[in-house]
């Protein structure tokens, strides 16, 4: 059925690794879903940083644009936008009880080699402060080239634990 | 004040010091349900990032520490309508204390 989402890889992270990657984007779909959940760190306060992919290399170039909305339970909302970065981020996950991060991207164009590569992303995280927060935004990878991957590493140190699914949005 | 480069040095001697070659616990990629250590250039590349976070945590983390800190719109315009009442300084005293407790780097 159309829109059907086909699962492509899972990474469940049980011992603590610096990157994921998930691989086996083409153009057997338009666009592919990444649902990460239960996102822990191994050090207290980090974001999560993502990164498109060649060769199932993550590319560390400073070529990713981001524009985003953090929706926090103890203050006000904050616009954020970032250029030029060597990645795309998200919120700041903690590693005490339910502090879990999840996430939700949808990534577009990956396999066009004409065109930049987008994503959505989608966050909510109850953080290490402790409190709710939310993200919501968009983000740009300003090379036109083909990503087969897209991989995540914490700001600093490693994934502690975390479900990471790749799907396809069926044609 | 770090430079950029001094950052990049200390965190190259953080990086090597975690390779399982110089006895430390590693630092490990998982593609592919494959658990393994990262490469030499994923290493050179963990160097790059750890540098880079450290900088803009030492450039910029008094934003974020000011963002939490400070109490909510509506806590604040309440702050300042008993301000008006009463003659007080509550309201300038909290954005006060909030930016000495995290003050912006020189």
């Amino acid at each position: 059925m159309s829109g059907s989402l086909i699962k492509i890889d899972e990474e469940i992270v049980t011992s603590a690794v610096a990157s994921v990657t998930l691989t086996g984007i083409d153009s057997t779909y338009d666009v592919y879903q990444v649902v990460a959940s239960n996102i822990v760190p191994a050090s207290d306060s980090q974001a999560i940083r993502i990164r498109v992919g060649t060769g199932g290399t993550p590319d560390s170039d400073s070529e990713y644009d981001m524009a985003y909305k953090v929706f926090e339970s103890n203050t006000s909302f904050a616009n954020h936008s970032e250029v030029n970065q060597t990645s795309w981020r998200g919120v700041t996950y903690g590693t005490g009880t339910g502090e879990a991060g999840n996430l939700i991207i949808y990534c577009f164009n990956f396999s066009n080699a004409s065109e930049y590569s987008f994503i959505t992303q989608e966050e909510v995280t109850y953080t290490n402060s402790p409190h709710l927060a939310s993200f919501t935004g968009g983000g740009v990878h300003t090379v036109a080239e083909a990503n087969d991957s897209i991989s995540f590493h914490m700001a600093s140190g490693n994934i502690a634990s975390g479900r990471f699914v790749l799907y396809g949005l069926k044609k | 004040m770090a430079t950029l480069e001094e950052l990049t040095v200390t965190a190259q001697a953080e990086i090597d010091a975690i390779k399982t070659a110089n006895g430390g616990d590693g630092m490990f990629a998982q593609v592919n349900n494959v658990r393994r250590e990262f490469t030499e250039a994923e290493y050179d590349q963990a160097v790059i990032d750890k540098a880079n976070s450290d900088f803009d945590q030492q450039e910029n983390g008094y934003k974020t520490a000011r963002q939490e800190a400070y109490g909510s719109i509506q806590d604040q315009l309440d702050m300042q309508y008993w301000d008006g009442v009463n003659s007080t300084t509550t309201w300038a005293d909290h954005i006060a204390q909030v930016k000495a407790d995290n003050p912006k780097p020189e």
